[in-house]
């Protein structure tokens, strides 16, 4: 199964994609940490095999 | 090499203790669980630590952990998001870890002798894998691995029938980065995960050698209640306890105690050690503290008779009862109903608690 995340740019913590596509646009959850991150950083082939293979990222 | 500090889980089997805090912040002896963990990587000398969180729990591992300066380590954070299985925890590290080999360990996970022996077996460019063990009386509930004379496996077999040894699988393994190649071509299992075990059976498959070390001294995963006292017993047996507080002159305080320098044990009370007692906490006069017994920050206890047993926090407990192997959350309270009419207990009780009255 391809694992996809991505890295704030800010802080670098690192997020998987399922938590992004479930929130689309987030507050990066680094503690004190105020960038936004979006499920749209992704780039377009990830976004897309993401979406296409969403069952495999949910419980 | 790096670590990677599995932190995620719902820690389900510690409820109610968990509805409010990840299970990774349940004080032993008064340190949380996944402070060993991170103490023993620095003591393997690792010092990129990646932390992996769930859902549960991130500010509170964060606000404790910080940057991990304070344990001498660099902490990255990596949000896994859904519990999608150890080896999707794993996969989630892979920009972290880059070309390493890395440690993975579970941070409900404790070990007495750390993992240095575990790294020390693990001869990079050798094994694709390798992986922590310890004999087990009951192997048909674990992992187990089937190992030849040399120590290498030969196959894993997951919660198996017939067990081919009482070697069971203990939550500690080295990789090499090989391993997200076979992360990638794994399926979720039946109970929609991706297992670290699967991972770990593919590269055997693909002609990687795997070591395994057998584990010294104890192991403890503290995942539930009855688990947390024990692994408590087990540290406080093994620690150095240091007694810094205050001990009134009339109080009898006899073997280990650990005694912050801000706690006080008063005249009349009775404390015997081996016992961790926090800072700002109070034993008042006509109080017993019997062996492998914690009792976390900020409570009073008056009158109780209370041993192998851990009391998180922030508590008062005043009853003239007596109080065995119990775990109590914290502010938690504990009051008198001795004078109280109709006569019984009162009690306000979480969802999921257990009591035995």
């Amino acid at each position: 199964m391809r694992i996809i995340t991505h890295t704030c740019t800010t802080c670098g913590t690192v997020v998987s994609a399922n938590e992004l596509e479930g929130n689309r646009v987030m507050k990066c959850p680094g503690l004190d940490c105020e960038n936004v991150l979006r499920f749209a950083d992704l780039p377009q082939e990830d976004r897309q095999f993401f979406l296409e293979h969403a069952e495999q990222y949910k419980l | 090499m790096k670590g990677v500090l599995l932190s995620g889980g719902t820690g389900s089997r510690l409820r109610p203790i968990t509805h409010t805090g990840p299970k990774q912040l349940v004080p032993v002896a008064n340190k949380p669980v996944i402070e060993y963990a991170i103490e023993d990587l620095e003591a393997a000398d690792i010092t990129e630590i990646g932390v992996i969180l769930g859902h549960k729990g991130r500010e509170e591992i964060q606000e404790l952990l910080g940057d991990g300066s304070k344990y001498g380590v660099d902490i990255t954070y990596i949000v896994q998001g859904n519990p999608l299985g150890l080896a999707h925890a794993a996969g989630c590290a892979r920009e972290f870890v880059g070309d390493s080999d890395f440690v993975m360990y579970l941070g409900d996970n404790m070990l007495r002798h750390g993992v240095s022996d575990l790294i020390e077996s693990f001869k990079p460019g050798e094994y694709g894998a390798g992986i922590a063990l310890q004999q087990v009386s009951n192997p048909e509930a674990f992992g187990v691995a089937d190992v030849d004379e040399q120590g290498a496996v030969t196959r894993l077999v997951e919660k198996p029938d017939d067990p081919p040894s009482d070697l069971a699988l203990i939550g500690m393994y080295v990789f090499t980065p090989a391993v997200f190649d076979t992360i990638d071509d794994l399926e979720p299992s039946w109970r929609g995960e991706l297992e670290i075990t699967d991972a770990i059976q593919t590269l055997l498959d693909d002609g990687h050698d795997i070591d395994s070390h057998v584990v010294r001294g104890w192991w403890k995963d503290t995942g539930k209640p009855e688990d947390i006292l024990e692994a408590n017993r087990l540290v406080l047996e093994d620690d150095h306890l240091k007694r810094e507080g205050r001990v009134g002159p009339d109080a009898i305080v006899e073997g280990r105690v650990a005694l912050h320098e801000t706690a006080t044990i008063e005249d009349g009370a009775v404390v015997r050690g081996p016992v961790s007692i926090a800072e700002n906490t109070v034993i008042e006069s006509g109080t017993y503290v019997g062996p492998y017994t914690s009792i976390g920050p900020d409570s009073t206890l008056e009158g109780v008779h209370i041993e192998n047993s851990v009391v998180i926090g922030e508590s008062t407990i005043q009853t003239s009862g007596k109080i065995v192997d119990s775990l109590l959350g914290r502010g938690a309270n504990v009051g008198r109903a001795d004078d109280e009419l109709p006569e019984g207990r009162r009690l306000v009780v979480g969802e999921n608690s257990q009591l035995k009255l």
